[in-house]
């Protein structure tokens, strides 16, 4: 099925389509340049797209993520290839990298759907929606998003009964179950990182009750119940659809903790999880909510004031390091936790319990490079060879870093290194 | 085998096999939707009603009365009046 249409030519490949893969991509796209843009999931927009709104300002992520995407979709300069990944870049000389690019079959002519939604109507299938991390079902014909990029449908194939309703239904006859595997060479003179971070697993830490204790959720999961998308009609307790007014979040989940292997701070966790205690605080009026942290790193611009708002609108904040979660009959939870103030061990009762999980490096681009060896630093994140001067120069010249995908950071730091990154990126292409 | 446009799923069928966990995912699905849409025939009740009367376990009926609500099949109906339990009913 390969063709010579398989061969691909760009200025530029940026691989990972979140708010830093999109940003270094569209600032490159705007100078001129020609961009190839791989995503691995079936929309870009990374872990922004999903969240609620951002602190410290509060604005609505989806209003601020949804023109930027729209942008980056409908530049003229930019090709974006979701469900793909790399399988290797190899450098054949200064400004010359070769990638092979696998794209993994949608079922769906994205050109051609409308996102009507009824194939989604028609499909019988129903499993866990991971963009809802798992709180709700989805179809296996579905749009992953209200506000994916390319909104599109598309089909899983591992979970679909092949009964073709979705075909029946579909006015434009978009669905086409012959697709398959495409493999695509692609030459470009520059390459760019930005693959992101991934969440840590809180299965990790079994005494914390994560997948036993239903009404234990993570941060990412509490940010889909505050979004305008959410999975439910309100904030609920996945337990038994209890509306909460008790609620404790555990700071430091996975991060600062070497027993798991992470003794970093995530950088981003105390600040989103002020962020969320806050919007509870409007979506729950009566609710109480309570922090126990172990360090409040409140450090970046507006940060500090954001922290004293949320103290100021009655947010409890305890200096407390959790022992145990466990769970009583009626759902509720006990915490078990050392008052690092006072030096003794206490309990609390709460009704839901949030894990504010860290980042950890997410290590898929070690494997890109044949040839040359592409340096991670002591965390396992891209190693920036010269952070002073080129902070977004890896240890292969011409292959840039954007985002998280060098250490945690939040969403300004992430656009600011993807500005670096793109402008770093820039100077090594008219050097050529 | 002649691929026809809007009929491509039989061209799948023939090379690839329905994985057992997919259909096994489907019957229990269609089970609870049933059971579910079943008990709210006789009138609106809270996931612990539905849970006491079905004999499910409450996280389960959550999972599955959320994904009948993002479906279309149920509807949110009024919160008690301690605030904490809402009521689920067929959507008419
Ligand atoms: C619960 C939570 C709440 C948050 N709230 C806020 C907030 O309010 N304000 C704020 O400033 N920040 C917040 N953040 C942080 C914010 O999410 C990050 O700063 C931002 O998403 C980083 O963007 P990124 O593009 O570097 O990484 P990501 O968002 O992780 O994007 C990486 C992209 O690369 C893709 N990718 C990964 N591997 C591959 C591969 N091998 N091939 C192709 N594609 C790949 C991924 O699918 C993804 O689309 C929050 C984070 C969490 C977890
Ligand atoms: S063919 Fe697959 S995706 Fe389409 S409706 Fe049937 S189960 Fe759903």
């Amino acid at each position: 099925m390969n063709g010579p249409s398989n061969q691909l030519n760009f200025d530029a490949l940026v691989v990972g389509g979140g708010i830093a893969g999109g940003e270094a991509a569209l600032n490159l796209a705007s100078t001129g340049y020609k961009v190839l843009l791989v995503e691995k999931e079936l929309s870009i927009g990374g872990k922004m797209i999903m969240l609620s709104k951002v602190f410290p300002t509060l604005d609505c992520a989806a209003c601020i993520t949804t023109p930027k995407v729209s942008e980056i979709s409908r530049h003229p300069n930019i090709t974006i290839f979701t469900s793909s990944e790399i399988s290797s870049i190899n450098k054949i000389a200064e400004n010359n990298f070769e990638a092979t690019v696998v794209r993994q079959p949608r079922y769906v002519v994205i050109e051609d759907c409308t996102a009507c939604q009824l194939c989604e109507q028609a499909c019988p299938v129903s499993v866990p929606d991971q963009y809802q991390y798992n709180l709700v079902g989805r179809k296996a014909a579905f749009i992953p998003f209200s506000i994916a990029s390319p909104k599109a449908a598309a089909i899983d194939i591992e979970n679909c009964v092949l009964c073709g309703a979705c075909e029946k239904v579909c006015p434009t006859n978009c669905i086409d179950f012959t697709q398959e595997v495409e493999t695509f060479q692609v030459n470009a003179k520059t390459v760019i990182l930005a693959t992101g971070f991934k969440l840590f697993d809180p299965l990790m830490i079994p005494r914390y009750g994560f997948g036993l204790y239903k009404n234990v959720i993570t941060s990412m999961q509490m940010e889909r119940e505050l979004a305008p998308t959410r999975p439910f009609n309100t904030v609920l307790r996945p337990g038994d659809g209890k509306v909460p007014d008790k609620i404790a979040y555990v700071l430091c989940t996975g991060s600062r903790d070497a027993t798991i292997g992470n003794p970093i701070c995530s950088q981003i966790c105390c600040m989103y999880s002020i962020k969320q205690a806050q919007l509870l605080m409007g979506a729950l009026p009566m609710a109480d909510v309570t922090i126990y942290y172990i360090n409040i790193r409140s450090f970046g611009k507006g940060f500090d004031e954001f922290y004293q708002q949320a103290k100021g609108m009655g947010v409890n904040f305890v200096k407390g390091k959790i022992g145990k979660i466990s769970e009583q009959g009626n759902g509720n939870l006990t915490l078990r936790y050392e008052d690092i103030n006072e030096g003794i061990v206490k309990e609390a009762d709460h009704d839901m319990v949030i894990l504010s999980v860290g980042v950890l490096p997410n290590q898929d681009a070690s494997d890109f490079f044949g040839q040359d060896e592409l340096q991670l630093d002591p965390y396992n994140f891209i190693h920036q060879t010269d952070v002073l001067a080129s902070p977004a120069l890896t240890s292969i010249k011409g292959v840039f870093v954007a985002g998280t995908a060098s250490g945690p950071m939040d969403i300004p730091d992430s656009i600011l290194s993807a500005g670096s990154a793109s402008s770093e990126a820039i100077s090594y292409l008219i050097q050529e | 085998m002649e691929i026809e446009k809007g009929k491509t799923f039989k061209y799948l069928k023939e090379k690839r096999e329905v994985s057992q966990q997919a259909k096994d995912q489907l019957k229990e699905f269609n089970r609870m939707k049933k059971s579910i849409l079943e008990a709210l025939k006789e009138g609106e009740l809270t996931i612990i009603a539905l849970s006491e009367k079905l004999n499910m376990p409450e996280p389960e009926v959550v999972y599955y009365l959320m994904s009948l609500v993002k479906y279309g099949f149920v509807a949110t109906g009024e919160v008690d009046d301690m605030d904490e339990y809402f009521t689920y009913k067929i959507k008419q």
